[in-house]
C-alpha cells in the first residue's frame, strides 16, 4: 500500500507534537484566567474590552490549534489506507498512530478552547 | 455539671419530634413509615436549597431539576441502548455504523449536550451577582459566630447585630462578605447561593427574597471544632415590616424593669461582660463579641446552638465551652448562680 512507501521524517516520530494541541488549550485556560483576573482586580477597562481580549486569543489559538490538527490529520493519512488501528512496530503504524492520537487530541482541544471563552461570553462580570 | 447533651439543640429536636419513632416502637415496622417520612420531608425546611424562597435559590433549583431530569434522560437512553443491544435485539452491526455510532454518541451528542448545559450554567451567574437595590449587609465571620452590620441606604453608620439576618422581601439586597482570622462560607440555601468569606477580602455576593419566612443559614467552610455550630437565622419581612426591624434594631436596648433584670444587669457591668460585648445605651461597648443590644429578640443564641430562654442563657454564661467547643468565651462558673440566673434573665429581657 502507498502508506508503507511515505518516508518517516523526524517530525512524524516527534510525540511532543501530538500534545502540542492541548498544550496550547493549556496556555488559552491560563492567559483567559490571569488575563480576567487581572483586569477585574487592576480595573484595566470595559468588560467588552477585556471580551475582545479573550476573543482574540481564542481566535489565535483555534487558529492554531486547527493548523496542528490539519497537520496530525495528514500524517495519520487515514484516507490513504484507512487504517485506524496502528498496533505494530513500524515506522508508518508510529507514524500513523501519532497522527490519529495527535488529531483526535487536536479535535479535544478545539472544543476546549470553545469552552474555555463561554464564560466570557454568558458570564461576562467581575462581580 | 452540664453538658452539650442536657441542653436544648433547636433544630435536631424539632427534627426527633417530627419523626414517628419513639423509644420503644418495633422499629421494623416503622422503618417504611420512617423512609416515607424522609423522602416526603427531604426536599422541604428552613434550609433546603430545594424549597427556594428567593429568586436565585429558584434559578439554582432550577438548575439542579434540569441537570437531573438530564441526567435520568442519559439514563435511560443508555441503558435502554444497552438492553436492546444485549437483550431485546442482540445482533452484530456493521463495523462502519459501529463507528458512526461512536463518532455520533461518543464525541457529538455529549459535545452539543455539555455545550448546552454550560451556556444555561454560566448564564445564571451575572443573575446571582446583579447590584443591590439599597439595603447592604456587612457580614463577618467569626470563630464561631456571624457578625452582621446593617447599612441601610444613605446611612454613615452600620446598625450591629450577630448571628441573625433579615432581608426585605421583593428587594435585592447586597451583602458584603468578610472574615476574621480564618475562611468561613455564607451559605443560605433557602435564599440564595454559597460565597466564601475570606480573611483580608472582600467578597460580595446579592439575595432577593421572594416570600417572608424563617430560614437557617450554616458555615458552609470548615473554619475549625465548632464549625458545625456555626449556624444563623434569617428572617425575611415585608418591606414596612423589615423598616419597622431596622427602627427597633437601631434603637438603644431597653432593659427589663424587674428587679431580678436589675440586679442582671449590675452583675453584667460588675463582671466585665462590657469589655467584649456592647449593648447601646449602657457603658458595655466591647467588640469582641456579638453586639447584645436587643439579644432577648433573636430567634438563636450562641450562632444556632442555643434558644433564647433563661435557662439556655444561664447556661451558656456559666461554661460557653461545653456547649461549643473552642468558644473563646470565658466560663463564669465560678459565679453564684443566681447572679448568673439575674444576667440571664436581663439578656433574656433585652428585646
Amino acid at each position: 500500500m502507498a502508506g508503507h512507501m511515505k518516508t518517516d521524517l523526524p517530525a512524524h516520530r516527534n510525540i511532543f507534537r501530538m500534545i502540542a494541541a492541548p498544550t496550547v488549550w493549556a496556555i488559552h485556560f491560563l492567559l483567559v484566567y490571569c488575563t480576567a483576573a487581572l483586569w477585574c482586580a487592576r480595573d484595566w477597562g470595559s468588560i467588552g474590552a477585556l471580551q475582545a481580549v479573550i476573543f482574540g486569543y481564542t481566535a489565535v489559538c483555534l487558529i492554531l490549534v486547527g493548523i496542528l490538527g490539519w497537520q496530525m490529520w495528514r500524517q495519520w493519512d487515514y484516507f490513504d489506507d484507512n487504517d485506524y488501528i496502528h498496533d505494530q512496530s513500524t515506522d508508518e503504524h508510529r507514524r500513523e498512530f501519532l497522527g490519529h492520537a495527535g488529531f483526535m487530541l487536536a479535535c479535544l482541544s478545539f472544543v476546549a478552547i470553545i469552552f474555555d471563552t463561554m464564560p466570557a461570553i454568558f458570564a461576562a462580570t467581575c462581580q | 455539671m452540664l453538658s452539650a447533651q442536657d441542653l436544648p439543640q433547636p433544630f435536631d429536636r424539632k427534627l426527633a419530634h417530627a419523626l414517628p419513632l419513639r423509644p420503644g416502637t418495633d422499629h421494623l415496622k416503622a422503618a417504611p413509615a420512617l423512609a416515607a417520612f424522609g423522602f416526603l420531608t427531604a426536599c422541604v425546611g428552613p434550609q433546603s436549597a430545594l424549597d427556594p424562597a428567593g429568586r436565585d435559590a429558584e434559578t439554582l433549583a432550577d438548575l439542579f431539576f434540569w441537570l437531573v431530569a438530564g441526567a435520568v434522560v442519559l439514563w435511560v437512553l443508555m441503558n435502554g441502548l444497552m438492553f436492546y443491544a444485549w437483550r431485546a435485539k442482540p445482533r452484530p452491526i456493521s463495523p462502519k455504523t459501529g463507528r458512526w455510532l461512536i463518532f455520533g454518541g461518543g464525541i457529538v451528542f455529549p459535545t452539543v449536550v455539555l455545550a448546552g448545559l454550560l451556556s444555561y450554567g454560566l448564564s445564571v451567574i451575572p443573575d446571582q451577582r446583579a447590584p443591590g437595590e439599597g439595603l447592604r449587609v456587612e457580614i463577618t465571620g467569626e470563630q464561631w459566630w456571624f457578625r452582621v452590620a446593617y447599612w441601610p441606604e444613605g446611612a454613615t453608620e452600620p446598625i450591629h447585630s450577630a448571628n441573625e439576618v433579615v432581608f426585605p422581601v421583593g428587594q435585592r439586597s447586597e451583602l458584603t462578605l468578610k472574615a476574621d482570622q480564618v475562611i468561613h462560607s455564607f451559605w443560605l440555601p433557602s435564599l440564595a447561593g454559597k460565597t466564601d468569606m475570606i480573611p483580608g477580602r472582600v467578597n460580595r455576593m446579592s439575595l432577593e427574597p421572594t416570600e417572608p419566612g424563617e430560614f437557617r443559614g450554616q458555615c458552609a467552610e470548615y473554619c475549625g471544632e465548632s464549625h458545625a455550630w456555626m449556624a444563623f437565622t434569617a428572617l425575611t419581612l415585608m418591606p414596612e415590616e423589615f423598616d419597622a426591624f431596622l427602627q427597633d434594631l437601631a434603637a438603644p436596648a431597653v432593659p427589663p424593669d424587674t428587679e431580678v433584670g436589675q440586679a442582671g444587669r449590675t452583675a453584667f457591668m460588675a463582671h466585665g461582660c462590657g469589655g467584649c460585648h456592647t449593648i447601646r445605651g449602657t457603658p458595655a461597648r466591647g467588640n469582641v463579641g456579638p453586639d447584645l443590644t436587643h439579644v432577648g429578640s433573636r430567634l438563636n443564641l450562641a450562632a444556632g446552638a442555643l434558644d433564647v430562654t433563661v435557662p439556655d442563657l444561664a447556661a451558656w454564661i456559666t461554661d460557653p465551652k461545653a456547649i461549643k467547643a473552642g468558644a473563646k468565651m470565658p466560663a463564669y462558673d465560678h459565679l453564684d448562680p443566681d447572679e448568673i440566673v439575674a444576667m440571664a434573665v436581663y439578656l433574656e429581657g433585652l428585646k
